[in-house]
């Protein structure tokens, strides 16, 4: 066997420490869902007012085990992801451009600062009217809300180069086209990737809301339908769901970016 | 004559400024008049702004938003009380923190529109449920904004003030309080356009009237000129509210140095 010849007392300890540290996290869970069975059991509540844990978590191993499930969850999360695909592609250049040139800054900047404050939910009715419901709608809400995030987080992140890099880069003769990719979009990673985690809450939100709005697939569809036809239980697992995957996509996310900036400085990193 | 030229040139400046808008909006004219798209896809502009007047004579227009304000303060302030207490407690008692960090974390990723179909199941289709839902979204920034707010008082503060003999409460509302008030002001920058979004989204989805709800209703019944009026004080609501925050913030944060 090719044990580790020599192991730390610190080495030895790492792990208890850890998973003690991961247990004493998981704690606050495990208690609040004894607390919600406890007050689902009592009797306090009207039962279908709020489901026990127990039937909650029946419903969801059997949500699990129907492929159905997965398909509406799959439906959503491509509409989410392929709308925060389409805004990051539209938003990373269009806030690198307002950020290098004064041209594009001056033509999108109006329109970046008239739109900002509107909530971007609003255009649904308007996009249920020219692309009717459907998956088309939903892709395009989910891109213009996702636009603006990438947008700005872009175009602040490149202003906040240090004029030191790009001074010795240029000194060592780097043309504009390459100072681009080379310096400028490196040096405000961090930037856009904190944009995108943003973006891509805003992804899932618009995206179920699009789905609640109308449509007739995806999960904040199959939320509602459970709701109407009284399957609460149905409906909280849905709910749960879609937290779960929230929070796994989110943390995907940070650890992805924190290994994508491995070489930039500690406080750049995603928490 | 010199105020008058000055008046002529920022607004010159404004004019040019906002070119792109002006532009925006004759293309917008010219391609519904010259029929290149069906009204009931993209009406004129003009027609939008002549839908402006019916509407707020009919009371389709201040209604629905003072609606939608009512619900968004309210689920606001809910949420400010709320997380304001809990980031204090969670500053100051160990056992807060220990029970609800792991909790807030995990919840604050998700997003919180998925959560109106069980707050409809408890409080109904009409007001409650959306100022549920806007407290439930917002509580997370004022929570993280309280306890970083709180977290940054210097502990000598805290014990000086404690041995002039300052009580609990004095300590909260004379120390912490204060020294928050910078935090807990972006948590309400971030906060406010999320109340609005949200209480307009809760109403698009759930009806039950608002500006969201008339949307969705004008939506369906094909009038889109009224779909767009709706649109425009949508916006043009985030942006006047977005500059009263911000005069806020400098009026409460006169003495801060940020």
């Amino acid at each position: 066997m090719s044990a580790p010849a020599q192991t730390t007392p610190a080495q030895t300890l790492a792990l208890p420490i850890w998973a003690l540290h991961s247990l004493s996290r998981l704690t606050p869970f495990v208690l609040f869902l004894a607390a919600w069975q406890g007050l689902a059991k009592s009797g306090l509540i009207d039962p279908t007012f709020l489901p026990s844990v127990s039937a909650v978590g029946h419903a969801l191993i059997d949500l699990g085990a129907s492929p159905s499930f997965y398909t509406d969850l799959a439906v959503t999360l491509g509409r989410s992801l392929g709308g925060l695909a389409l805004g990051a592609a539209i938003g990373i250049p269009l806030g690198a451009g307002m950020a290098v040139s004064r041209k594009i800054d001056g033509f999108f900047g109006p329109l970046v600062k008239a739109t900002y404050s509107l909530p971007k939910t609003a255009l649904i009715p308007l996009l249920l009217l020219w692309l009717g419901i459907g998956s088309a709608t939903n892709i395009v809400a989910v891109m213009f809300s996702t636009l603006l995030p990438f947008v700005v987080y872009t175009y602040h992140g490149i202003h906040g180069v240090p004029q030191l890099l790009t001074w010795s880069a240029r000194a060592m003769g780097t043309p504009q086209r390459r100072l681009l990719w080379k310096i400028l979009l490196p040096a405000s990673l961090h930037a856009i990737l904190t944009g995108l985690r943003l973006a891509l809450g805003f992804s899932f939100v618009i995206a179920i809301a699009a789905e609640m709005i109308a449509a007739n697939t995806g999960i904040g569809k199959l939320m509602f339908i459970y709701g109407e036809s009284g399957a609460y239980d149905y409906m909280f697992a849905a709910v749960a769901a879609v937290v779960a995957l929230a929070y796994v996509a989110d943390r995907l996310t940070v650890v992805i970016s924190n290994r994508l900036l491995r070489w930039d400085d500690v406080e750049n990193r995603l928490g | 004559m010199r105020t008058l030229h000055i008046i002529g040139a920022s607004l010159w400046r404004g004019i040019t400024a906002a070119y792109p808008l002006i532009l925006l909006a004759i293309v917008w004219e010219a391609v519904a008049r010259l029929g290149y798209v069906r009204p009931v896809f993209l009406p004129p502009l003009s027609a939008v702004f002549a839908q402006f007047w019916p509407l707020a004579t009919g009371g389709d227009l201040v209604q629905p938003l003072l609606v939608s304000l009512y619900r968004a303060a309210a689920g606001l302030a809910l949420a400010i009380v709320l997380g304001v207490a809990i980031g204090f407690l969670m500053a100051r008692m160990r056992v807060v923190r220990w029970l609800l960090d792991p909790l807030i974390a995990f919840s604050f990723p998700s997003p919180k529109i998925a959560f109106l179909p069980i707050f409809i199941l408890w409080f109904g289709i009409d007001h409650l449920a959306k100022i549920a839902l806007v407290a439930f979204t917002c509580v997370f920034p004022f929570i993280v904004a309280a306890y970083a707010g709180a977290t940054t008082v210097p502990t000598h503060q805290l014990w000086a003030a404690r041995a002039m003999g300052t009580s609990n409460l004095g300590l909260l509302r004379r120390v912490v309080l204060p020294a928050s008030l910078p935090s807990l002001m972006s948590g309400v920058r971030v906060g406010v356009p999320y109340a609005l979004v949200t209480a307009f989204t809760a109403e698009m989805v759930a009806g039950g009237g608002g500006l969201g709800g008339e949307m969705v209703l004008a939506q369906r019944y094909f009038e889109t000129p009224t779909v767009f009026v709706y649109l425009l004080i949508m916006l043009a609501t985030g942006y006047v509210i977005d500059l009263g925050v911000l005069a806020l913030r400098r009026r409460i944060l006169r003495w801060h140095e940020g």
